[in-house]
């Protein structure tokens, strides 16, 4: 199938883009088009108007911002994957694009569409919890900043409204001193049918702070708190590892399809805890 | 001689490039109106109403067709190619896919209900969109397994049963009598999954009908034009010579695209409905779900071994997939080639299979790679390698125990089927040279003491390829004469332009039917062209399927030629004065023997032709043609050996090494060969480790309709391959070469399910289904475990 008739709108700013928004309620951003358009053809989606950002200059910056990065809505995935600065001071992130998509799907794709596609099974909103990381969305009202850990609200669902964009994502600096990401998919480039993105901090051999956040196990990525309980306070040894994975295949309630089943996501996401709180640790040192 | 060496495929230039000319490509005259389909969303229902009035008024709209009209316009049925008898003697049920729904029921998702054409592709989707359909749902059964079970619903409640055909065949009695006095008796459920081709271009069909000559041309991604031919004889009702079948370059058939597809038929009778050419661009999703899918055998095996571990007989209850209805070749993969090479490599004295052909509500099943073989070797090889675990020998050695032995040639099998050459001992040790097997069992023995889970795949098995000779396949059900055809047509230059009833896709024809032409007329392969697919440039022919077009289309080139090389050498003669016997063949020149008197092939060729001087009973021309039916089938053998490593943790299984050795007889172009078995080895291991076409055993909805749903292996996902072959010469033909299409699709799956059982063995797993994804692997583990405490 093709995709039904829609308007196309080009914006040249981000505020003609959002002017655009406001005064077409049935619009969406076109960014690198590699879920929308895909979504569009099987008909699944109708947008009645698109608002095409790709010629808005400069926005696909990756930049300083404090001790922290700066990443702009156009900046493309394989310039993300590829960007020194961010291995520097989010190599979560860098590490987490080994697993995300095809070098051709990375070319257009952006970080931005890819946060706002909300994909229950995508890599980049554990990421993006699991460093603390803030979206600034902007309407014609104004910009306001939302912590990941509050953007993902279901499949498919965000906490931007229909007249917001997202302009920007900032990441900040290396905060934890540890950190791993681990996916299980079908083959390698594939959604996942399980993601672990774990961040840690010890102190005197004890771990001080921790984040283990899972995707693709329910509805939206997010953080297992029991598992992070599990693990504070003590050294990371054999023991709080194995509370740990327990802790983490409690606290997710997966669902099953044709790629796994719930017993299996819930068994994964043991091991891939296991293995990146594991891996976070050993990187503290 | 250029027959044995790599020359580049000469095809590749275009392919390359970009410069392929596809169905979509054709450009013609007049505009080109596109037709798009209404499908049944629901596996089983009652179609209780069509209305068409708000599309038909939509822009653009220059037809909207239903069941209702096909009939009224007196159109007809499909037909089966090669229909088998039920085992009473009886026909089968056959019920044959219908084109478009016609009697008010559709059986399986993707069933076409309307056809819309229009100006344009968006125009037309908008408009089927618009066609209101009511349907009220029916209980549907997708599973093979539970087809007989007896709260199953009916497919097609007028048979008052949903099994198509038994067939039986081998020794019955010898092979009870051999279970009964067995040491041990293996058993093992050993069902396949349902996969499809998933070619790279989507199946594609433009329909035109020329209202003055009153002739009608279908351009189609098909394997077989003249087939097409025949096809729409009962379809459309068209009388093969006013109709012009073209299969330009196709993008990848697999089998999968060798049948009279309701799209076929449907773009030509819109275009003659609609007076306009009309075509129709599969999309992924519809071919995902509407292309023939494949496999999908449900095997219950029983294998008896000697105390010695030597197979005394095995015996098979399978439960063969149709889908809804018959496509038009199916009744050939379950019940006629399917059971032929159950005997694989091995000496096996008693063999026994009974296969009951099934309706399910699911997309029509038939021939992909293989068919029917990959089944055969997956049931029986899976069964050697619990049987060798079972009873602590080795699997390869118990394999080597049981080969055929080489003087045993040609060795008449249980099943029937005689293979006329091979030598399955010699394949086994260059396996086994080729993959250090005595190295890799230590490793595996120390990966293990690390919690490190390695295993070793292994198979070997024969091919039956070539499909004829004529008669045996008529035995077998065929109605379609199993030969093919070629010309050499010599132009009076001297050039040559051949004409071939195969169909390449992939095979690189362009190469390889020019080796062989040039070899026998002694002429530079760059003066050779190569014309196929289009029924009007070349009368007849049978089409590529089955591995078979080297040993029917190729040894019709072979002989034309000599035919040709005889002619010209009789013209050559008068013109040298000499005897033809006299005289040789080579670089484009005819010497006589023993002297240096030489005259250019070009010169013999323009006097064929305008000179009037000649013998007297020599007719004009130098052009002939050469229907060629060969003596047997061939039968290439092969070894399959690989390394699998299973993930502890996650089950993810990893493919380290994959080596594949195989006896294909005389080789046209070793290049050629390499490419078509890492092609269908990557097609088996897919099949093996992801592939499946899925449905929701509850609602009966395809699960599979996109490449994000059904997954093929990537580049990254299959080793760097290590082949070797072994040569024997195939009795069949002249050239003594056996088919080579298929080895890799045929043997992959059985060995890589073995090596993942061999990584497991030691954790009480016994089997894991096909696709052996990483949730299975898992289940099968927990499952072990637990029945081990
Ligand atoms: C074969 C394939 C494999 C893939 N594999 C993976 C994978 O492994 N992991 C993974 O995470 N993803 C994967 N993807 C998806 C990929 O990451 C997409 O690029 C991403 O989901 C969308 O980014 P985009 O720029 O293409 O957005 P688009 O497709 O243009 O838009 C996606 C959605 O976000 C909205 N949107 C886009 N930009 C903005 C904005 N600035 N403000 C507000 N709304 C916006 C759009 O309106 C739309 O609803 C895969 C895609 C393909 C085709």
């Amino acid at each position: 199938m093709k995709p039904p008739r829609f308007r196309y709108l080009r914006a040249g700013s981000v505020d003609g883009a959002v002017q655009a928004l406001a005064d077409n309620p049935d619009a969406r951003i076109l960014a690198g088009g590699q879920s929308l358009i895909a979504m569009m053809n099987l008909r699944l989606v109708r947008p009645a108007c698109l608002i095409d950002i790709n010629r808005v200059p400069d926005l696909g910056y990756i930049r300083e911002e404090g001790d922290g990065v700066a990443i702009g809505a156009l900046a493309r995935h394989n310039e993300v994957k590829h960007s020194e600065l961010v291995r520097a001071r989010c190599p979560l992130l860098t590490e987490a694009y080994e697993s995300i998509a095809h070098h051709t799907v990375r070319n257009r794709g952006t970080l931005g569409g890819n946060l706002c596609h909300a994909d229950p099974s995508s890599e980049t909103p554990a990421v993006m919890i699991a460093v603390g990381a803030t979206l600034v969305l902007q309407s014609v009202g104004g910009t306001r900043a939302v912590g990941a850990e509050d953007f993902f609200l279901g499949t498919y669902e965000t906490a931007a409204r229909q007249d917001e964009m997202l302009v920007e994502i900032r990441l900040p600096g290396r905060g934890a001193d540890g950190w791993a990401f681990a996916e299980i998919s079908n083959r390698h480039g594939d959604f996942a049918i399980a993601v672990i993105a774990t961040t840690l901090s010890l102190e005197n051999g004890r771990c001080a702070a921790a984040r283990v956040v899972a995707s693709g196990v329910g509805e939206h990525a997010a953080r297992l708190v029991p598992a992070e309980q599990a693990l504070v306070g003590g050294p990371v040894d054999e023991t709080r590892l194995d509370a740990a994975a327990a802790a983490a295949a409690g606290a997710v309630d997966p669902h099953s399809d044709s790629h796994a089943d719930a017993a299996y996501r819930r068994d994964a996401v043991a091991a891939l805890t296991r293995r990146t709180v594991r891996r976070a640790a050993e990187r503290c040192g | 001689m250029y027959v044995g060496q790599a020359i580049r495929r000469r095809e590749d230039d275009r392919f390359l490039l970009g410069r392929g000319s596809y169905v979509e490509d054709i450009t013609l005259d007049d505009p080109i109106a596109h037709a798009a389909f209404v499908r049944s969303p629901h596996a089983h229902a009652a179609v209780t109403r069509v209305d068409a009035a708000r599309a038909a008024a939509m822009p653009g709209v220059l037809a909207v067709l239903t069941g209702e009209d096909w009939t009224r316009a007196g159109n007809g049925e499909a037909e089966g190619v090669w229909p088998v008898k039920d085992m009473s003697g009886a026909d089968a049920r056959t019920v044959n896919r219908p084109f478009i729904c016609v009697d008010g029921t559709v059986r399986c998702v993707g069933e076409i209900v309307a056809m819309v054409v229009a100006e344009d592709r968006h125009q037309a989707q908008d408009a089927a969109e618009a066609i209101e359909v009511d349907y009220e749902e029916k209980p549907a059964n997708t599973l093979t397994a539970r087809a007989l079970d007896a709260d199953t619903p009916l497919v097609h409640p007028a048979h008052g049963t949903n099994e198509v055909l038994v067939t039986e065949h081998g020794l019955k009695e010898e092979t009870e009598a051999a279970l009964a006095k067995a040491h041990h008796v293996t058993e093992v459920v050993v069902p396949t999954n349902r996969v499809t081709a998933a070619s790279i271009e989507p199946r594609c069909y433009m329909g035109h009908h020329d209202t003055v000559n009153d002739r009608y041309t279908v351009w189609t991604t098909n394997q077989a034009p003249h087939i097409v031919r025949r096809y729409f004889t009962k379809s459309l009702n068209i009388p093969e010579h006013k109709l012009r079948v073209i299969a330009p370059d196709v993008g990848g058939g697999f089998g999968m695209k060798l049948y009279h597809y309701p799209e076929e038929a449907l773009v030509l009778w819109g275009a003659i409905v609609s007076g306009r050419p009309v075509r129709w661009v599969g999309t992924r999703s519809e071919c995902l779900l509407g292309d023939t899918h494949a496999r999908d055998h449900h095997t219950v095996g029983r294998m008896g071994f000697d105390a010695e571990g030597r197979i005394l007989g095995v015996k098979f209850e399978t439960l063969g997939a149709f889908g809804a209805y018959e496509s038009q070749w199916n009744a050939s993969i379950t019940n006629a080639y399917h059971f032929t090479m159950l005997s694989l490599a091995y000496d096996i004295p008693a063999i026994h299979t009974t296969v009951r052909a099934v309706y399910t509500n699911a997309t029509p099943v038939d021939a992909y790679r293989g068919a029917g073989r990959p089944e055969t070797v997956y049931q029986v090889e899976r069964l050697i390698e619990n049987g060798a675990h079972e009873m602590g020998i080795d699997p390869l050695e118990l394999r080597a125990r049981n080969l055929i032995p080489p003087e045993k040639f040609p060795y008449q099998t249980a099943i029937g089927i005689t293979y006329d050459s091979g030598d399955p001992p010699a394949l086994v040790e260059k396996a086994r040279a080729l993959a250090n097997y005595d190295a890799l069992r230590a490793e595996q023995a120390a990966l293990r003491a690390e919690g490190q889970w390695m295993g070793i795949g292994i198979c070997a098995f024969f091919d039956m390829a070539g499909a004829g000779p004529v008669k045996m396949m008529n035995d077998l059900g065929a109605k379609i004469g199993c030969y093919d055809v070629a010309s050499v047509r010599v132009h009076p230059d001297g050039r040559i332009t051949v004409f071939a009833g195969s169909h390449s896709h992939g095979q690189g024809h362009e190469t390889t039917w020019s080796q062989i032409a040039a070899d026998r007329l002694g002429c530079n392969i760059e003066h050779i062209d190569l014309v196929e697919g289009d029924t009007d440039r070349v009368p007849m022919g049978i089409g590529t399927w089955g591995s078979r077009s080297l040993s029917t289309a190729g040894m019709a080139v072979y002989t034309a030629a000599d035919r040709v090389v005889a002619k010209s050498k009789r013209m050559a003669a008068h013109m040298l004065e000499c005897a033809p016997e006299d005289l040789d063949l080579a670089d484009g020149e005819f010497t006589v023997k023993g002297t240096d008197r030489k005259l250019s092939f070009a010169a013999v060729a323009n006097a064929s032709y305008h000179s009037g001087d000649r013998p007297p009973d020599l007719e004009i021309g130098l052009e002939e043609t050469s229907f060629f039916d060969p003596a047997d089938c061939t039968y290439p053998s092969a070894v399959h050996l690989c390394v699998v490593l299973v993930d502890p943790e996650t089950c993810a299984v990893t493919l380290r090494d994959y080596w594949a050795v195989d006896d294909v007889g005389t080789v046209i172009n070793p290049m050629v060969l390499e490419g078509q078995v890492h092609g269908g080895l990557a097609q088996g291991i897919g099949q093996a480790l992801m592939e499946e076409c899925a449905y929701d055993p509850e609602s009966g909805q395809y699960l599979a309709g996109t490449f994000m749903d059904y997954a093929v292996p990537h580049a990254e996902d299959v080793p760097s391959f290590g082949l070797d072959s072994h040569f024997t010469r195939a009795l069949g033909n002249p050239l003594g070469a056996k088919g080579a299409g298929e080895s890799g699709t045929i043997g992959a799956p059985a060995c890589v399910c073995n090596g993942v059982i061999d990584a497991l063995w030691h954790l009480g797993v016994r089997q894991v289904t096909q696709p052996m994804t990483p949730k299975k692997i898992w289940r099968a583990i927990e499952d072990a475990q637990r029945a081990q405490q």
